[in-house]
């Protein structure tokens, strides 16, 4: 009898790698078997494990759509030892994932809504699928806000997309930088200060929010001053994983696994939470 | 008239069954007794009058340390899954240990399983010993279990003036009874010894109730942070995955961890929402009595008293569990 | 003893001139001690002292850098205390230290306390803690001398012989990390063993990387250790760690005459540059 060892990744080959700032790159990859590659299936929201052989592994968000079949990709930004090693890949050479895992964010339930984006540096990684699906079925959904924000001009995350988003119907493309430097035309704010500053409106509006946890609380408290309820804040949360099957007991908030109850947690959800994230 | 079997009947058979099958049993030696392999020729090494050994034998499901695959470095890295080659028999299990081993099961064999600890758990054989002197930090009759309880093991061996009793669970062990020298005897069983009680009955709803509480960081004053109450404990789990490199091949390796240690929650730029030492400490405490049973329905804790016993500190469950019940008013 | 103990514990927390008092505590098995900490006059009455108190409490003056804090100290404690405040890891100014004369702690085993003293007071040379501010018990004049029998007899061995017997005691190490964790001269904000780049020995618990952890550790407190013994005490599977610490301590008082906590002042000989100095190698 032939165990499965969920720990084992699947191989893929990277296709190509795109400097996305100077510290987050885009990596494509191809599974390498046939049927998988074929049959490999997630939503946005969900997230796999990328293997450095020799090193590790670690947890990103899928930042592509699979119905789009143009290769699985992820952000990764370089700040640790694994990130380093996947940083030093070049396309032909194999990397190892493991997933899809985790929840998605349920955007067929979302249809007919205002959607407001709000994201915070490399949080923009799991929110660019989210966008990318909107955009795809843009007829479905209403308003279409995207408020992207970053310490510096140099650190905005998926920069070269954002004239495509703007370009669709009833779409706005909002940035901001913490600061400017000298070719700067734009925004010079915090994320929170421009979502008070835009007052985006919540009738039948869901706001998707992910970046760092200090970003996440601010914005909520601008959101519920806007009149945002908790059901109508979403996010996805990071911990530190290394199994991903709920099995390490690691990633847990109080009594959720971050990895099998999430990442992805409305605002109702978290106020339940026991413990804070 | 029950089935018995003598002890030195019991020693020969083992010895018997060790040349066919991997045998680990309590062995004591510089001062601890820890399960051991042991070959046929050295099965008069084992100690039929411990009490309980120092570390559980969830170690032989869950190792320290085990490599989980490797890579072999060919023209395309190529994955082998590391296999279960050993048929094994885990002599001497107490109930409590039987019973962390099957708490472990939930969490391992929920889906997706770890196939890989599901066949170890296949191919293993548990006979138990029921306890007839348990440690004055024993509970088990607290949290579910008892010291004679077959619950969880395989075949449970109960120790009498006449012998031992041999009380058949699964059908696992009856290949292994097959001309084992069993015979029938008059035996009574020993009645159960009484161990005081702790009021772990609805602890679980009460810790929902007192997250906040300043009580967690009072106990963590004292707490060094070491590994030693998860390291010794039969249900807890906790393991970190790294990949090793040595001798020109790779291996993914899983080894113990425990969220006592500084750094069990940061991730890679510092982030941690952990950082604090009573932070770390409740999440013990909750993982036990909180989120396993919410998850799983049983209290992750089988009694067994090691921690309370190797605690370098004294931080100990049941007074942990008495304070809570009290903090309820 | 330990109604002078409380009373200076309570005055102390009564004038505010400290937040908290370490001392002992009776532990749940009505018969030993553990570490203790009182933060209110009231509470005093929680304080114990007696021959089961074995912790080393500077242990907990780490976690407590910036806070004004008593503590109960023996003299192996005050040791302790004297290398933190010489690697300025500690403030003079914040502690208040009750210092206690010491007979030695009695071993307890099978939940009964023995005649016998705990390996460490068997071959301590004092019974008066080198640094108080308040001492509790007479002072007596410390005769006892360093005695390194144990430590000779590993020294005896074949060197194939010590091999096996060190190779025996890792096996059986689980990288509880117990011994770096009570130990007050393990303060490290990320211990050599848990960095990743570069790999020391990592998180593999085998029998290389074993041997490379209780080694190094031994070696990183070599001239720092001061003998409480508590790392030997904790280790749950009886590694007789003392002995390797203790031959690192007999090595540094005989190339190097000095003796590890003995005042604030004197530096360990590996936090020490002296140019030109002569380190009797070659005697």
């Amino acid at each position: 009898m032939t165990s499965v060892n969920p720990f084992i990744p699947n191989s893929a080959t990277l296709i190509k790698v795109t400097d996305l700032t100077y510290d987050i790159k885009l990596l494509n990859l191809q599974l390498e078997d046939p049927v998988l590659r074929e049959n490999f299936d997630y939503k946005p929201g969900q997230f796999g494990f990328l293997s450095a052989y020799g090193i590790g592994e670690a947890p990103f968000g899928f930042v592509s759509l699979a119905y789009r079949k143009a290769g699985i990709e992820f952000a990764v930004r370089r700040i640790g030892t694994v990130t380093a090693a996947l940083h030093e890949l070049e396309p032909g050479a194999t990397i190892g994932v493991r997933g899809p895992f985790g929840n998605y964010f349920p955007l067929d339930n979302y249809r007919g809504k205002n959607i407001i984006i709000i994201g915070g540096g490399i949080g923009m990684a799991p929110l660019r699928p989210v966008i990318n699906f909107i955009l795809d079925h843009r007829a479905d959904y209403g308003d279409f806000l995207i408020i992207n924000g970053a310490r510096s001009p140099r650190d905005l995350v998926f920069a070269n997309e954002f004239d495509t988003w703007a370009q669709a119907a009833i779409t706005k493309v909002e940035l901001c930088v913490d600061r400017c430097d000298d070719k700067w035309q734009g925004r010079v704010a915090l994320v929170p200060d421009v979502i008070t500053q835009l007052k985006p409106s919540p009738v039948n509006a869901i706001a998707i929010t992910c970046g760092p946890p200090i970003m996440i609380r601010f914005a909520l408290a601008r959101l519920k001053e806007l009149g945002f309820g908790n059901e109508q804040i979403v996010t996805t949360l990071e911990q530190k994983m290394k199994c991903g099957l709920g099995k390490c007991a690691r990633c847990n908030v109080g009594d959720k696994y971050v990895c099998k109850d999430g990442p992805v947690f409305t605002f109702e959800q978290i106020s339940k939470f026991i413990e804070q994230f | 008239m029950t089935k018995v079997i003598t002890k030195e009947d019991l020693l020969s058979w083992l010895r018997q069954l060790a040349e066919k099958y991997t045998v680990v049993a309590p062995v004591t030696s510089n001062g601890v007794t820890l399960y051991e392999s042991i070959s046929g020729s050295e099965v008069d090494k084992i100690d039929l009058s411990f009490s309980n050994t120092e570390l559980s034998p969830k170690n032989l499901f869950f190792p320290p340390t085990e490599a989980l695959f490797t890579i072999v470095q060919n023209e395309r890295p190529e994955i082998i899954p590391a296999k279960v080659d050993r048929e094994a028999i885990i002599f001497g299990v107490r109930p409590c240990d039987a019973r962390g081993i099957a708490l472990i099961d939930k969490a391992f064999l929920a889906e997706p399983a770890d196939g890989f600890y599901k066949e170890k758990r296949e191919k293993t054989t548990l006979v138990g010993l029921a306890c007839s002197a348990p440690c004055p930090e024993c509970f088990c009759t607290s949290v579910g279990s008892s010291p004679a309880d077959p619950t969880h093991v395989d075949l449970l061996l109960i120790p009498t003036e006449a012998g031992y009793i041999t009380q058949i669970v699964t059908d696992k062990c009856k290949q292994l009874l097959m001309g084992a020298p069993v015979k029938e005897a008059e035996a009574v069983q020993p009645s159960l010894p009484s161990l005081k009680s702790v009021p772990a009955e609805g602890i679980t709803e009460v810790m929902s109730k007192v997250f906040n509480d300043p009580y967690w960081d009072r106990v963590a004053d004292r707490c060094v942070h070491c590994n030693i109450c998860a390291y010794v404990c039969p249900c807890c789990y906790c393991f970190d995955i790294r990949d090793y490199v040595s001798k020109g091949k790779i291996e993914r390796v899983r080894s113990w961890e425990s969220c006592q240690s500084a750094g069990f929650t940061r991730i890679a730029g510092g982030y941690d929402p952990r950082s604090t030492k009573g932070s770390r400490l409740r999440q013990r405490w909750y993982h036990k009595l909180l989120y396993f049973p919410e998850q799983f329905g049983d209290i992750k804790c089988t009694g067994c008293g090691r921690c309370v016993r190797s605690c370098p500190v004294n931080i100990d469950i049941r007074e942990i569990i008495n304070d809570v019940q009290r903090m309820r008013a | 003893m330990i109604n002078e103990i409380r009373n200076k514990a309570k005055e102390l927390l009564e004038k505010k001139r400290v937040e908290c008092v370490i001392g002992y505590e009776r532990a749940t098995d009505g018969l030993t001690a553990r570490p203790a900490f009182i933060y209110d006059p009231s509470e005093v009455d929680r304080l114990i002292f007696d021959e089961t108190c074995v912790h080393n409490l500077s242990r907990f003056l780490i976690d407590k850098k910036h806070k004004a804090t008593a503590i109960v100290a023996k003299p192996c404690d005050s040791r302790g205390i004297n290398l933190l405040l010489n690697e300025s890891q500690l403030k003079r100014e914040n502690l208040f230290i009750i210092g206690v004369v010491c007979s030695g702690v009695k071993k307890v085993r099978f939940n009964q306390i023995e005649d016998s003293l705990q390996n460490k007071c068997q071959y301590c040379p004092q019974h008066v803690p080198s640094v108080y501010d308040f001492l509790v018990g007479e002072p007596v004049t410390e005769t006892a001398s360093r005695n390194y029998a144990e430590v000779t007899a590993i020294e005896d061995m074949t060197s194939a012989d010590r091999k096996l017997f060190w190779a025996e005691h890792f096996d059986r190490c689980i990288r509880c990390y117990g011994c770096r964790q009570v130990c007050m001269g393990c303060y490290c904000y990320e211990c050599f063993v848990d960095e990743l780049d570069p790999l020391w020995a990592g998180i593999r618990i085998a029998s290389s990387e074993n041997r490379m952890w209780n080694t190094m550790r031994a070696f990183h407190l070599a001239g720092r250790c001061i003998s409480c013994g508590e790392c030997e005490r904790v280790c749950p599977v009886n590694i007789p760690l003392m002995l390797l610490n203790r031959k690192l301590e007999k090595d540094t008082v005989h190339l190097f005459d000095f003796e590890p906590g003995i005042n604030a002042e004197t530096t360990p000989p590996f936090a020490t540059f002296k140019k030109g100095e002569d380190l009797g190698i070659s005697k």
